[in-house]
């Protein structure tokens, strides 16, 4: 111990400042050697498997070449990475669409802040942090078609029994039903925090010239929450794409392919198939498309708001 | 002069009129959006109450006829309910204790520290935010597959050790702490630990608070790598064990609902009981990073 602070103050001497960069570097590696080994070595071995036609049912496995490529591209794979696109696309659309313009509407409705109002606020963000997994079976019993409860409030009205999640017309509408419930109470908490950080004199000012509340709405309030906006699409649009857990419990990419989506598409060509190739080909066209999604909303969002002027 | 000023007393008058009506109007509204939203949760609790017979009725009820709280135990007796809350418990616990240390120190680093290339090395933590485990898991588990970690906690643990936004989060938030803090615990002697425990994390408890928060929501309520790297009863973790409630009662599927929303309930409390405890916390969490 003690020839070890002997050295250390020795090189101390030789060059403090080095060793505390060295020691602030320390600090950071633990988190590094973790974000090496279980997120850029894999995505680098992803690539590699795309090349092979690894079967988890055989031994062994070879490399391919672009097999699985050209299999994704020009092959039977192509009409299922059409379809996962369409679907996904259709679903980050829903998404998106319930969680800002959803939120918006909520946030003007629970706008007032009383107590009252605070509690009511409370219950509708409250879907948020139930689990997907309890919130999809709750919604499965809702959905039923023989004894759930919407269709016995539908057959009220004279609506013959929908078969929600088998009906491949209804069955992305379904999933998105219980997408909606969880994000339009996280879509309303972003706008009303915003709102509240608009200065009352836009208000007033506006007041003063005679502008009534629609006009105050559309001239005043959206334009003022377009940083807002941008950020719910950059960061729904990012996350609706990795839907899953929704899609697995409630409808397992049926009816015909109607809600498979890309990861439980890529999911199952893993893990149900066992066909790692073929996984790792969408995989990797999924995370390219992930990039540019991201790219392109960054770029439209740096560009494009209206700030305080 | 008199008759002016009783005209616009009117038009005060009538001006608030149209805003207690509005006033009124929004209320109700505001009302009836959330018993939509609540019902979901009433309809989860209240059958999870029922009997078999009464949920399957074909005029539903809206509150039980006879509570059924026997309901609650026969997930536990009937089911692995008990270890399936041991398994979730343990692996929230170790994700949440390995992100928070990475992540303090990382930040830490990212931060305060003094380290050539600092920027460029930080690079690699928000590329990290852009490679999702939806991406990545085929490698993911073939590696955790011949480590031997399928079915274990470790499996379920390690590739969660690391949380980039957790770093990302902390590092803006000690960022905005001013230096002469840390140059004045330094000259007291305080090494980097010390600096860490006594200044930075006091500083800003309400933020690592609110992350923390989220990442234990987000570790509890996690399904996806659950569900790929440990599909064996032996740690399955509640998540899974829900969707699976229904298969397991075979052959009867829709009769059993009112077990699988007994178990819904169980599997959503510790979650929901710590939003209404630390609401504030769990509100602000989700603002702050809509501010950024």
């Amino acid at each position: 111990m003690k020839e070890f602070n002997k050295n250390a103050d020795e090189n101390k001497r030789l060059n403090p400042r080095m060793i505390s960069g060295l020691k602030d570097f320390a600090c950071t590696l633990p988190a590094l050697v973790f974000l090496g080994i279980f997120t850029y070595y894999p995505i680098m071995e992803l690539f590699r498997i795309s090349f092979t036609n690894w079967n988890l049912l055989n031994d062994t496995y070879e490399y391919v070449g672009f097999k699985n490529w050209i299999w994704l591209f020009n092959g039977s794979g192509t009409k299922h990475l059409l379809n996962s696109l369409k679907v996904t696309f259709l679903y980050s659309l829903g998404e998106l669409s319930i969680t800002i313009i959803g939120g918006m509407i909520f946030a003007l409705i629970f706008n007032r802040m009383t107590k009252g109002f605070s509690t009511m606020r409370a219950i509708v963000f409250v879907p948020k942090y139930v689990a997907m997994s309890s919130a999809a079976v709750i919604y499965l019993w809702i959905l039923n078609t023989d004894s759930g409860i919407l269709n016995y409030i539908l057959s009220l009205f004279g609506v013959g029994p929908v078969d929600w999640l088998g009906d491949r017309d209804t069955a992305l509408l379904s999933v998105l039903l219980l997408t909606g419930w969880r994000a339009v109470g996280y879509g309303m908490m972003v706008y009303l925090s915003a709102m509240l950080g608009i200065s009352q004199d836009y208000y007033e000012a506006a007041a003063l010239d005679g502008a009534n509340k629609v006009q105050i709405f559309f001239k005043i309030t959206l334009p003022m929450l377009s940083p807002t906006t941008l950020f719910l699409f950059v960061t729904t649009f990012i996350s609706s794409m990795k839907v899953f857990q929704s899609v697995d419990i409630l409808t397992k990419g049926g009816p015909y392919r109607s809600t498979e989506v890309f990861v439980y598409k890529i999911y199952q060509y893993a893990m149900v198939d066992f066909r790692m190739d073929r996984a790792s080909v969408i995989a990797i066209f999924f995370f390219i498309l992930l990039l540019i999604v991201t790219a392109l909303t960054m770029k439209i969002s740096s560009g494009n708001v209206t700030y305080d002027s | 002069m008199a008759a002016l000023e009783n005209k616009s007393l009117e038009l005060q008058k009538a001006a608030k009129r149209k805003k207690r009506v509005f006033n009124i109007f929004q209320t109700i509204l505001a009302v009836i959006v959330t018993l939509i939203m609540l019902f979901p949760m009433y309809w989860m609790v209240i059958s999870s109450l029922k009997s078999q017979e009464e949920i399957l009725l074909s005029l539903p009820t809206l509150w039980p006829k006879e509570f059924h709280f026997e309901n609650y135990l026969n997930v536990f007796n009937r089911m692995n309910f008990g270890k399936y809350y041991f398994n979730t418990i343990i692996m929230t616990a170790g994700i949440l204790i390995s992100q928070m240390v990475t992540g303090i120190f990382a930040a830490y680093g990212f931060s305060k520290g003094k380290f050539k290339g600092k920027e460029t090395v930080f690079l690699i933590v928000l590329g990290a935010l852009m490679i999702p485990i939806q991406v990545t898991f085929i490698p993911i588990y073939m590696m955790c597959a011949n480590w031997g970690l399928k079915d274990t906690f470790l499996g379920l643990i390690l590739p969660e050790a690391v949380s980039p936004y957790y770093i990302f989060m902390l590092r803006q938030t000690f960022m905005a702490i001013d230096d002469s803090y840390i140059e004045a615990a330094r000259m007291d002697g305080l090494g980097r630990i010390g600096i860490i425990t006594r200044i930075l994390a006091p500083m800003c408890k309400s933020t690592m608070f609110t992350v923390t928060l989220v990442t234990f929501t987000n570790g509890w309520n996690s399904y996806f790598w659950p569900k790929i790297i440990a599909m064996g009863e032996n740690r399955r973790v509640l998540t899974i064990g829900l969707a699976q409630l229904k298969n397991t009662f075979a052959g009867m599927e829709t009769m059993n609902n009112h077990e699988v929303m007994a178990g819904a309930v169980l599997a959503i409390l510790p979650v929901v009981i710590l939003f209404f405890i630390f609401q504030k916390y769990m509100l602000t969490g989700y603002s702050k990073a809509a501010m950024k």
